[in-house]
């Protein structure tokens, strides 16, 4: 017998005040024949990535799109492709999510999602993290290819040069830096309110809004797809041995070797990716998530990159032991990618505006004080 | 106030005594060009810190050959100032056999700046490199802590490898907000073995370790620099402001200290009369939640904008440190 769901509460002795399930997880019972024949079909199997055939859907009857540009780090443009409810209007307040894809990949095989939360009343933008995608690179992947003959004379010029300009750089810190940025957008964008704001992240993108939401008390609502930090301590970064060298030649010449960035999207990332991500760990951040926020986890069963649903259990029991509301959800049978397609979307997506909707609420009359 | 744990400060004196510089320099080969009385001679150099090419400069001890295998450590000036300032500290650091490396952030002195797009280009995400002549806006003068402590990061790198430079012993000196930056990469950077904190300011020792709540007028802010496209000179200026306050509001040091381990020594050296930082609640509250040897060191009746006689006590004790525990 399989697990279907496990909530993340029930810890014996625990004063924990929200140490219960938030949700209804009945749509996984419903879904449990289609959920298993998915995981035995030839033609749903899904290894090391999404396909281009799982990013289609249907913009929901009402739903209207916006693409939009905004800025990170003092002026670097990203992109957001916004999805707006039916019947939206500036003169009410909108709740709004943040959508951000996983590792290695782009905006639109996520954008399905942000359809589906736009058809639940929320205000939904999918965004592409710097130097992938419709998004600019940023000052960390533009190199002169000129001396540099500024001073300190003049805090900004402008002019004509050769550069060499990089992508997919695979860097969570910009990551989380680039949510941030998209945060701080929605809460400017008329009709929205600035304090029901959530965000949602899959596999390693998981990782990264769980990262934003323990530096950054604006996130009140989270949802972690596929991904499953364990708690623990926080811990130094080591670079290991084998890629010294690599760390060596990129601070000497400016770059160093590439590896395959695999997944989805099948673009070469900077080795020092495997260095540099380390300095986001979730799992040892999970005590900075304030009450104020809520977590949901949708762990695959059969992950075979997180390992199962273990670590997404623990880090929900962790949570909920701090007096924070969290709860997780297994999505019985499935894969890692299986997530992203036919039912494993249906219900992950359907799960994850549940937990919008319940805890960034529904649009609401204007205030006189209210808007930013 | 004479706090100290591991090492006591006469031990440190009389160390200092009965090693006069002179004899530091050790007899043979030394190297062509201007040598300092101690057989210290320096070299300018480049690094790259992420994709900007930063200023550094080495100053190397007598009789440093790629045959040997000195301890070093990176010197990380006060945010505002550059690496010219530290001359002196890299000097009397040098002349205990330690390669030190003053350094340059990046948008600051003779680092270059950092780079955006001020036009729209095309790109191919598939070819990851591809060159243009494009319109940059290229910032100077950003006061962004993570950046600075990336650079330090990125100087130990450099380190790493330089031949003559032993690997596993380097350390990290900083002042005023630097020795923050000392005390995060020490409590993030596993490759830290020593670090000096001088006059250091380390915020968040009152600050829970939370997800910040930021302000209305914080939040404003951001939603202005989220939305607002830098152009300009002027504007940027002033977005620099913004940007300074925002990054520095977040910024705290203090988390890092419990997770430097047992095996990273730390020196605080604090000026008795500082009117700048509380003491108190920064090296000394840092002291007494560290495990391995550490000390604090106080400089009599100096301020906190070390000099002259002050100063030099203050690179004696530096590299008395760094000698003991590199």
């Amino acid at each position: 017998v399989i697990a279907i769901w496990i909530t993340g509460a029930c810890v014996a002795g625990s004063l924990a005040p929200h140490a219960s399930a938030q949700i209804s997880s009945a749509i996984v019972d419903e879904h449990r024949a289609a959920l298993q024949k998915q995981a035995t079909d030839a033609d749903m199997k899904r290894e090391g990535g999404t396909q281009p055939r799982d990013w289609n859907y249907e913009l929901p009857e009402g739903v209207t799109t916006r693409q939009v540009t905004f800025y990170v780090d003092g002026g670097t443009a990203l992109y957001g492709k916004m999805f707006f409810p039916k019947n939206f209007v500036t003169t009410l307040r909108w709740p709004a999510v943040v959508v951000g894809h996983g590792i290695n990949a782009l905006s639109i095989g996520i954008e399905k999602y942000a359809a589906r939360f736009a058809a639940r009343g929320l205000v939904a933008m999918a965004i592409d993290y710097q130097s992938y995608g419709f998004s600019s690179s940023g000052s960390d992947d533009i190199r002169l290819l000129e001396p540099d003959t500024t001073t300190d004379a003049s805090a900004v010029i402008e002019r004509q040069a050769r550069i060499l300009l990089k992508r997919t750089n695979l860097n969570n810190v910009h990551e989380v830096a680039d949510f941030r940025a998209a945060i701080s957008f929605l809460q400017g964008e008329p009709g929205i309110d600035p304090d029901r704001i959530g965000i949602w992240g899959s596999s390693n993108g998981g990782t990264v809004v769980l990262a934003v939401a323990a530096t950054d008390a604006r996130v009140k609502a989270v949802v972690a797809q596929v991904t499953g930090p364990r708690p623990a301590g926080r811990r130094r970064v080591a670079i290991a041995p084998q890629n010294i060298e690599d760390a060596i030649t990129r601070v000497r010449t400016g770059q160093g070797a590439e590896v395959d960035g695999g997944f989805s999207f099948r673009s070469k990332v900077d080795q020092w990716y495997l260095t540099r991500n380390q300095d986001v760990q979730a799992g040892a951040v999970l005590d900075q998530i304030a009450p104020t926020t809520s977590v949901l986890f949708l762990p695959a069963e059969r992950d075979e990159l997180t390992k199962g649903p273990a670590g997404a259990i623990e880090a929900a029991k962790f949570l909920n032991d701090r007096g924070v509301t969290a709860q997780a959800i297994v999505l019985p049978e499935l894969t890692h990618f299986q997530a992203y397609s036919y039912t494993g979307f249906e219900v992950g997506a359907t799960l994850a505006a549940d937990w919008f909707v319940k805890y960034l609420g529904e649009r609401r009359a204007s205030t006189s004080t209210g808007g930013k | 106030m004479n706090r100290t744990r591991a090492s006591g400060l006469g031990v440190i004196a009389a160390l200092v005594a009965a090693v006069p510089t002179a004899a530091l320099a050790q007899a043979g080969a030394r190297p062509a060009g201007a040598a300092s009385a101690s057989g210290v001679t320096t070299r300018e150099i480049r690094f790259y810190s992420e994709a900007v090419l930063c200023y550094g400069k080495l100053f190397l001890p007598a009789g440093f050959s790629s045959a040997s295998k000195a301890p070093s450590v990176v010197l990380a000036p006060t945010p505002g100032e550059t690496a010219a300032t530290l001359d002196r500290y890299a000097e009397a650091i040098a002349a205990r056999g330690i390669l030190a490396m003053t350094i340059d952030y990046r948008g600051w002195g003779k680092s270059g700046g950092f780079i955006y797009l001020a036009e729209p280009l095309k790109w191919d995400d598939r070819l990851r490199f591809s060159q243009h002549t494009a319109k940059v806006r290229i910032r100077r003068k950003r006061m962004i802590p993570s950046a600075q402590v990336t650079d330090i990061r990125n100087a130990i790198t450099y380190l790493q490898g330089e031949p003559g430079v032993d690997r596993d012993r380097i350390g990290v000196w900083g002042s005023d907000l630097a020795g923050g930056h000392a005390v995060t990469v020490a409590g993030t950077d596993a490759r830290v073995k020593a670090l000096v904190a001088q006059v250091p300011i380390i915020p968040g020792k009152d600050v829970p370790r939370r997800a910040t709540t930021l302000t209305a007028e914080q939040q404003s802010a951001l939603v202005r620099l989220a939305r607002t496209p830098a152009a300009g000179t002027a504007a940027g200026a002033s977005l620099n402001d913004e940007e300074a306050k925002l990054a520095l509001a977040e910024y705290r040091p203090f988390w890092s200290v419990t997770q430097i381990p047992q095996t990273s020594a730390v020196l605080f050296i604090v000026a008795e009369k500082d009117a700048k930082v509380d003491n108190e609640s920064h090296a000394i509250a840092a002291f007494r939640l560290l495990k391995g040897p550490t000390s604090v060191r106080t400089i009599p009746g100096a301020a906190h904008a070390l000099s002259g006689s002050a100063a030099d006590a203050a690179a004696a004790a530096a590299a008395d440190w760094l000698q003991k525990y590199l």
